[in-house]
């Protein structure tokens, strides 16, 4: 009875992590190993080359241009975000008339899918006839429609835009859970050792949110590196590939072109760099639950 | 009703051990308090005796049977939980009658036995709300409700008081106390409480980080402790104890304190000449009088029935409980003297009674 | 005016270029999706349209064989997400009751896993799947949707199921309860508004996601629906802007009320609680 009782739970986990394993392991180990493969355009192996797709890949042009583009698209993005989320954050923890109504706007964007958000905007900017430029128009802002998505740099500016629109929803839930975690007394007793409120916000609520501000660093970095749909929905890395980042990229050498070994490999880089931000997220995440362990067990 | 028994009981969780092989014997009838300081393993050992822990070493014997191998289930046990455990997707009558229900009894006979146990314990118009629409203390009383419907064999408490307020605690002290004298089921009741252990036990168990301490009456254990720690744990205030040395000098018995003061002490037998001991002596114990040992006091609190001194004797702190309404100053002398009949003496290195 | 008045009318001044922003695309798919297809492209663009044609959305229906694209979107997520569940629940029930060996490694692993996103591993699943033989199969779909939301239905299941009172089952027991039947009559009926939120989340994921089925569905009969109306926009020369945008309020604001009802539940799922 006792070895069985030991083996239940296990027998309880065995199922899905069979399934977890299987789904995402067997594509990490085929990556692995496509990648010191030459490949046929059609997925045919073709024989061991060592690191041939990786050099290929370190001397391919655009590749580099798409990693810098990463970068970009990525910093950009998380720390826009991060500066915006956290005074709209800070509004809505507030009591003020209409908070509910501003909430429930607020978190709208994350509501909807990210693919069908591209293509609600790839339509308002339109060069011709999107909305956005008969919004300027009659604002008198500009005179003539304006082609946003038809020049690399303005189309990359305007998808950096929207990511960061479309990741403040996120965010502020992130600071908002922190806020609402935040001890009252430590305000009140704040107030009558007379500080003001920007002392409050400097030396109360900065410290203290700060494991809020690093987790929601990582998971925004985690989750806009990875994002496809935006930018593949608004121009698909184009003109020119000029708004290609890695996953953009990526997906074009694997299901356009053919470049299966090179598409592999680029894979397996950004397999690395997700890695490394996973593990430090987890590390985040078990530093938390052991204070938080700590305190239970004082009971 | 059975008897229960507990023999050379061993608990680990991984490497590290919990309770060290404990042997308590529990009579049929009796009412058993298991008592100790919080950790002291005296909640894994009920656990062990419901089934929920499994048991790593000795055995368990309910009636006639070992049930190191039973489910609780199958135990003919009933348990009254710290938190109630009452199902909250229940009405009441439901929660009392779902052991019936499983055990296939009739709907006639389940509503009986229900409405009795409702009866008893004052729930009756209770009985079609749901938990959550009850006061703490009545949802005790279903929770003892749960496990009367049952006949079983043992009835196990854990902490069953310790969520209700302290005038309530006392009410359900007694009327648990009162069942038990009426239905002499056999009952094993955890506590950290010392006063419901006193009160309410025909025997106590007094445990210590995984270890039983001393089997005894309340009264027994009161008056003649077998060890340090089971002196200092029963009673409020606790026991003075003090440092010293035994002594016998012109034929009178003392223990002399580190200052040099000479504390009155009986002539036990076994004490020897210049042994270190502990002396102790109850607060309640103490007598005022001119020719006692002279004491600063420090804080007088009155507590409306009595009045606890707190004092300095000779370098060490002492408590006293006057039942007269003596009102001294700080820093006043008294002299504090005692029966030496009642001084309790302690080797200083094992802690046991001498 | 009261203090309370004037720092309403101060916030909602700051919150006001965001929120016209958010508002933004969702006029656009309003006004587009009612307007008569003559006037998608006049110059210069307006907002103003002349008359609400409800019948853009029963032509869109027909002409880009919307019907098909819903039903293979409610068979993907309703499959996954019960797959994913059947899986899901007793993983999340042994995290939350017992001890056992490897358990933190198991949950480092759900963490992990909770943020391996598909798109980098999307060519390694592609192969895969060309191996199992279900490219062109939604199927496909169900199989890697399940594998991969399991992390977040897992950890959010289990921080439910960590606040039923694990003595509710012991009594159970001790009231002569089986452990099945403590599970059925006990266990499970407290579980099920937690099950049920974890589902609608699971649904939302298959509903929304969009690379791996633009991945693997290869023919327009098994498009799902975010593919479906992708494919009316990309790489054509003349796209239906009333069509797309009538799909696109048929395919969002459904899912989305039922989001941002739920939505302060989802953090659950996130392990944040541990940050906090």
């Amino acid at each position: 009875m006792k070895s069985l009782d030991g083996m239940k739970p296990l027998l309880m986990i065995l199922p899905g992590l069979a399934l977890a394993m299987f789904i995402i392991g067997y594509p990490i180990y085929d990556l692995g190993f496509t990648s010191l493969q030459e490949v046929s355009r059609f997925g045919k192996l073709l024989g061991f080359v060592g690191f041939d797709n990786f050099r290929e890949v370190f001397s391919d042009p655009l590749f580099w241009a798409s990693l810098n583009r990463t970068v970009i698209w990525t910093v950009t993005v998380v720390l826009s975000t991060l500066i915006i989320s956290l005074p709209i954050a800070l509004i809505l923890n507030d009591d003020f008339y209409g908070r509910g109504l501003a909430r429930v706007i607020i978190m709208l964007p994350w509501a909807v899918s990210l693919t069908m958000t591209a293509v609600v905007w790839r339509w308002a900017l339109n060069g011709r006839a999107g909305l956005l430029n008969a919004t300027l128009m009659n604002m008198g802002l500009i005179d003539e429609p304006i082609e946003w998505l038809a020049e690399a740099q303005l189309a990359f500016t305007v998808e950096i835009l929207v990511g960061i629109l479309v990741s403040i929803p996120f965010t502020t839930t992130i600071f908002l859970g922190g806020l609402s975690s935040l001890p009252r007394d430590s305000y009140e007793a704040s107030m009558v050792d007379g500080a003001t409120r920007w002392d409050q916000f400097r030396h109360i609520t900065l410290p203290l949110m700060k494991p809020f501000i690093n987790i929601a660093i990582v998971l925004n970095v985690i989750y806009v590196f990875n994002s496809l749909p935006i930018i593949w929905v608004m121009t698909e890395g184009g003109p020119a590939n000029g708004t290609d980042i890695l996953v953009t990229y990526l997906y074009k050498l694997a299901f356009r072109f053919g470049q299966l070994g090179e598409a592999a490999a680029i894979s397996l880089i950004m397999f690395g760099f997700l890695l490394l931000f996973t593990i430090i997220y987890v590390a985040l995440v078990m530093r938390g639950e052991r204070q938080t362990d700590t305190i239970e067990e004082d009971e | 009703m059975a008897a229960v028994t507990i023999q050379n009981v061993e608990k680990t969780f991984g490497t590290l051990k919990v309770i060290h092989g404990v042997n308590i014997e529990v009579k049929e009838h009796e009412f058993v308090v298991l008592v100790g300081p919080s950790g002291c393993g005296k909640s894994t050992l009920l656990r062990m005796i419901a089934g929920l822990e499994t048991i790593s070493d000795g055995e368990i014997v309910i009636g006639e049977k070992v049930v190191n191998n039973v489910h609780p289930r199958d135990r003919d046990i009933a348990m009254v939980f710290q938190n109630y455990a009452l199902y909250p997707h229940m009405s009441i009558f439901d929660n009392m009658g779902f052991s019936l229900k499983l055990r296939k009894r009739s709907k006639a006979e389940i509503e009986k036995k229900v409405n009795e146990a409702a009866g008893i314990l004052n729930l009756v118009p209770f009985l079609q709300r749901e938990p959550r629409q009850l006061s703490g203390g009545q949802r005790q009383r279903v929770a003892m409700g749960r496990a009367l419907v049952r006949d079983a064999q043992v009835f196990l408490f854990d902490e069953p008081l310790s969520n209700l307020d302290a005038k309530l605690r006392v009410t359900m002290r007694t009327e648990i106390k009162a069942l038990h004298q009426r239905l002499k089921t056999t009952s094993i009741y955890v506590t950290h409480d010392q006063i419901e252990a006193m009160t309410m036990a025909d025997r106590i168990v007094v445990m210590n980080a995984g270890r039983v301490e001393q089997i005894g009456a309340p009264l027994e254990l009161y008056d003649h402790p077998g060890n340090l720690f089971v002196a200092g744990f029963l009673g409020s205030p606790s026991m003075n104890f003090i440092e010293g040395h035994f002594s016998r000098s012109d034929g009178e018995a003392v223990v002399v304190t580190e200052a040099g003061t000479r504390l009155p002490a009986p002539d036990l037998a076994d004490a020897k000449e210049g042994q270190a001991v502990v002396f102790g002596v109850r607060p309640e114990h103490l007598i005022l009088g001119a020719n006692g040992v002279e004491a600063t006091v420090e804080v007088v609190e009155p507590t409306g029935a009595n009045i606890e001194v707190f004092a300095d004797i000779g370098g060490a702190d002492i408590c006293a409980v006057f039942f007269e309404r003596h009102l001294f100053e700080p820093g006043e002398k008294i002299g504090l003297g005692w029966d030496t009949g009642k001084v309790h003496l302690f080797d200083k290195e094992s802690g046991q009674r001498i | 005016m009261s203090a309370k008045l004037k720092k309403s009318l101060l916030y909602w001044l700051m919150l006001s270029p965001l929120v016209v922003v958010i508002l933004f695309p969702f006029g656009v798919m309003f006004v587009t999706a009612f307007r008569p297809r003559e006037e998608l492209f006049v110059f210069p663009p307006r907002w103003w349209f002349s008359e609400f044609r409800w019948s853009n959305f029963v032509e869109m229906w027909e002409k880009t064989n919307f019907g098909q694209a819903l039903f293979n979107s409610l068979y993907v997520s309703i499959a996954a997400t019960a797959l994913g569940l059947l899986l899901s629940i007793p993983a999340a029930y042994a995290l939350s009751r017992y001890r056992f060996p490897g358990k933190s490694a198991y949950r480092t692993f759900l963490l992990m896993t909770q943020m391996m996103s598909p798109i980098v591993l999307v060519l390694g699943l592609f192969r895969l799947m060309v191996v199992l033989g279900m490219v062109n199969n939604l199927n496909s779909l169900v199989l890697t949707y399940a594998a991969f939301n399991m992390a977040f239905t897992i950890w959010m299941l289990q921080s439910y199921f960590s606040t039923i009172p694990r003595d509710l089952e012991e009594a159970a027991w001790i009231d002569g309860a089986t452990h099945f039947k403590s599970l059925i009559k006990i266990f499970l009926p407290l579980a099920v508004p937690a099950i049920a939120v974890t589902s609608i989340f699971s649904f939302i994921n298959g509903w929304n996601e969009f690379v791996l089925a633009l991945t693997m569905i290869r023919s327009s009969d098994d498009y799902t629906l975010p593919v479906q109306i992708y494919s009316q926009v990309a790489g054509r020369y003349q796209v239906e802007w009333h069509h797309v945008m009538a799909a696109t309020i048929l395919a969002t604001v459904p899912v989305a009320i039922v989001f941002s009802w739920l939505q302060k539940y989802l953090i659950r799922g996130m392990a944040l609680g541990a940050v906090k």
